[in-house]
């Protein structure tokens, strides 16, 4: 199944099941964790199956460890291939990020130093992932809560090189931008400005929080902030048409609240 | 491919010490401890518009343990709620500062919480019941877990042997026994009050199976989950003689035809995937 130019989908999470089965929302596709259905649980996968005869589902991961010290983990990436091609996944994604070194995995999304030669470093194995996988790749900025004294490029500078050197898409998540603009000070309109629009795959839009000292963290359990939406809709009008996903991953409402995220979206960018 | 530079898993050796730093419990919350940072750490990054390169570091470290105490307390809900938050994320900040996460998959992470509470809880006043939470969570993780199995219904034909059979437990199903009241704890988060948990006069047995839609439940008579636990250790005809051996004369006359219930059941619910022997 293709997904259209302009689909609108949600993130399909466990609570949300029974809804999308009963009810099959008028989205344009479903976006689901990879991670969520690689474990041992034949649940997830057994559900995936009942929606995935009426909307195309993209697998967003968590785990690939793209920048992580060690070689990329082949048994991960075996799975991620089986996985892919069993949900015939129009696309694959995961971030420009570490989530592990030395043995031990911190299940988060961690931030490096932005430095040309990491940019090598990443690039070779986003291509590589992408030559693996036989479908395009997309690899998604962060949100980050912290900058590295040996950075010597700003984030959206090394997002883009990666992206252009790799050969593989963009997974632009707009929330993500905002929060990290905010967190280190930079005009995230900049940003956008910085991004190949022909190389976006994807936008992500998401909620966040604020922390009592100002640092907004990404935690995927608000709606899309207003100022989120003033970059979407810039985002937009700098290069949409674009798929278009909501994440919502922790005290998830009803898929009718989702749903009305989705039709502002659509209003935004009317 | 060309390998990631040396100082990269250098200053990755060093945030991740920062991550798994411990969270201070001293004052009542869980704080990040951010004096305990090493200072190399700390020179890794720089301040923000409006916080420290400390404070920074410090979202990192408490979405750590966070992120990994709710991955525990969803896999263990009963134990969560029966131990309540502050000492279940005790249990588990030990648990995981002695087996840090491994892999990608953070499902596989409370693996082992079980067999650890048992080494950990010898002696504590509520061990018996903590464990037996422990013991149902895991019970109930590892039918999520278990692969389809093709159900085993015996036919007419089946009836001669089956006393010298020994039938197979599907990996989809368990019984399970509940001397205090937890079975129904797993499906809310609200707080519970240890009084509210009183030892049950009698056992409750249950037998659980995975079904496509979840796992399915049903309440046993007291024999019948007798019963279904000496199938999974002996034949068919030793089962039944020691579960007649342990009944008053009285519930020896009903059995014959409770037994043929029971078993009748067993297979409807497809705890068996075949026989041996």
């Amino acid at each position: 199944m293709t997904i259209a130019r302009d689909a609108l989908g949600v993130g399909l999470r466990p609570s949300l099941h029974a809804y999308v089965v009963e009810h099959r929302p008028d989205v344009g596709y479903l976006e689901v964790i990879s991670e969520s259905l690689m474990g041992p649980s034949p649940l997830p996968r057994e559900r995936l199956e009942r929606v995935r005869a009426h909307y195309p589902v993209v697998l967003h991961g968590v785990g690939l460890n793209l920048l992580g010290h060690a070689p990329l983990d082949e048994d991960y990436l075996d799975a991620l291939c089986r996985l892919a091609d069993a949900v015939d996944a129009p696309f694959v994604t995961d971030h420009l990020c570490w989530t592990g070194a030395h043995g031990v995995s911190h299940h988060d999304l961690l931030p490096v130093p932005y430095v040309p030669e990491l940019v090598e470093v990443a690039a070779e194995r986003a291509a590589y992932v992408q030559r693996r996988l036989g479908r395009p790749f997309g690899v998604e900025n962060l949100s980050s809560y912290v900058e590295l004294r040996r950075s010597t490029m700003t984030e959206w500078e090394f997002y883009a090189a990666v992206v252009r050197e790799a050969g593989c898409w963009a997974l632009l998540d707009v929330n993500n931008v905002y929060v990290s603009s905010v967190n280190h000070g930079f005009d995230p309109e900049q940003y956008l400005d910085a991004v190949d629009f022909s190389r976006v795959l994807q936008v992500h839009l998401a909620g966040h929080t604020r922390e009592p000292d100002g640092t907004l963290v990404d935690t995927h359990d608000h709606p899309v902030a207003d100022d989120v939406w003033s970059l979407y809709r810039r985002a937009w009008r700098m290069g949409g048409p674009f798929p278009t996903m909501l994440e919502w991953d922790d005290r998830i409402p009803p898929m009718p609240e989702l749903l009305a995220q989705l039709d502002r979206a659509r209003a935004v960018r009317a | 491919m060309k390998p990631a530079p040396e100082w990269l898993g250098e200053l990755q050796a060093r945030f991740g010490e920062v991550l798994r730093t411990p969270l201070d419990r001293s004052t009542g919350t869980l704080a990040a401890a951010t004096s305990s940072y090493a200072p190399e750490a700390l020179g890794d990054v720089v301040d923000g518009p409006a916080t420290s390169g400390r404070d920074r570091l410090a979202v990192y470290n408490r979405q750590y343990w966070f992120r990994l105490f709710r991955a525990l307390a969803t896999a263990f809900p009963i134990t969560a709620r029966v131990v309540g938050p502050w000492d279940f994320n005790e249990h588990a900040s030990r648990f995981l500062l002695a087996r840090p996460p491994r892999g990608w998959d953070l499902e596989r992470v409370p693996d082992g919480f079980d067999a650890f509470l048992e080494r950990s809880l010898e002696g504590h006043a509520d061990g018996d019941l903590i464990l037996e939470a422990a013991r149902l969570d895991a019970t109930w993780r590892r039918l999520t877990r278990a692969p389809t199995t093709r159900p085993f219904r015996p036919d007419a034909s089946a009836a001669a042997t089956m006393p010298d059979a020994r039938l197979t437990p599907s990996e989809a199903t368990a019984v399970v026994v509940e001397r205090w009241p937890l079975m129904g704890l797993a499906r809310s988060s609200t707080r519970i009050d240890r009084s509210e948990l009183p030892r049950l006069p009698q056992p409750r047995f249950w037998a659980l199976a995975r079904e496509a839609t979840g796992i399915r439940r049903w309440a046993l008579e007291p024999r019948e989950g007798e019963l279904l636990l000496l199938l999974q250790r002996y034949r068919v005809r030793d089962a039944l003689a020691r579960l007649e051996a342990s009944c008053t004369a009285e519930e020896r006359a009903a059995l014959p035809a409770k037994v043929e219930r029971w078993l009748a059941h067993g297979a409807e619910r497809g705890l068996w995937s075949g026989v041996r022997g």
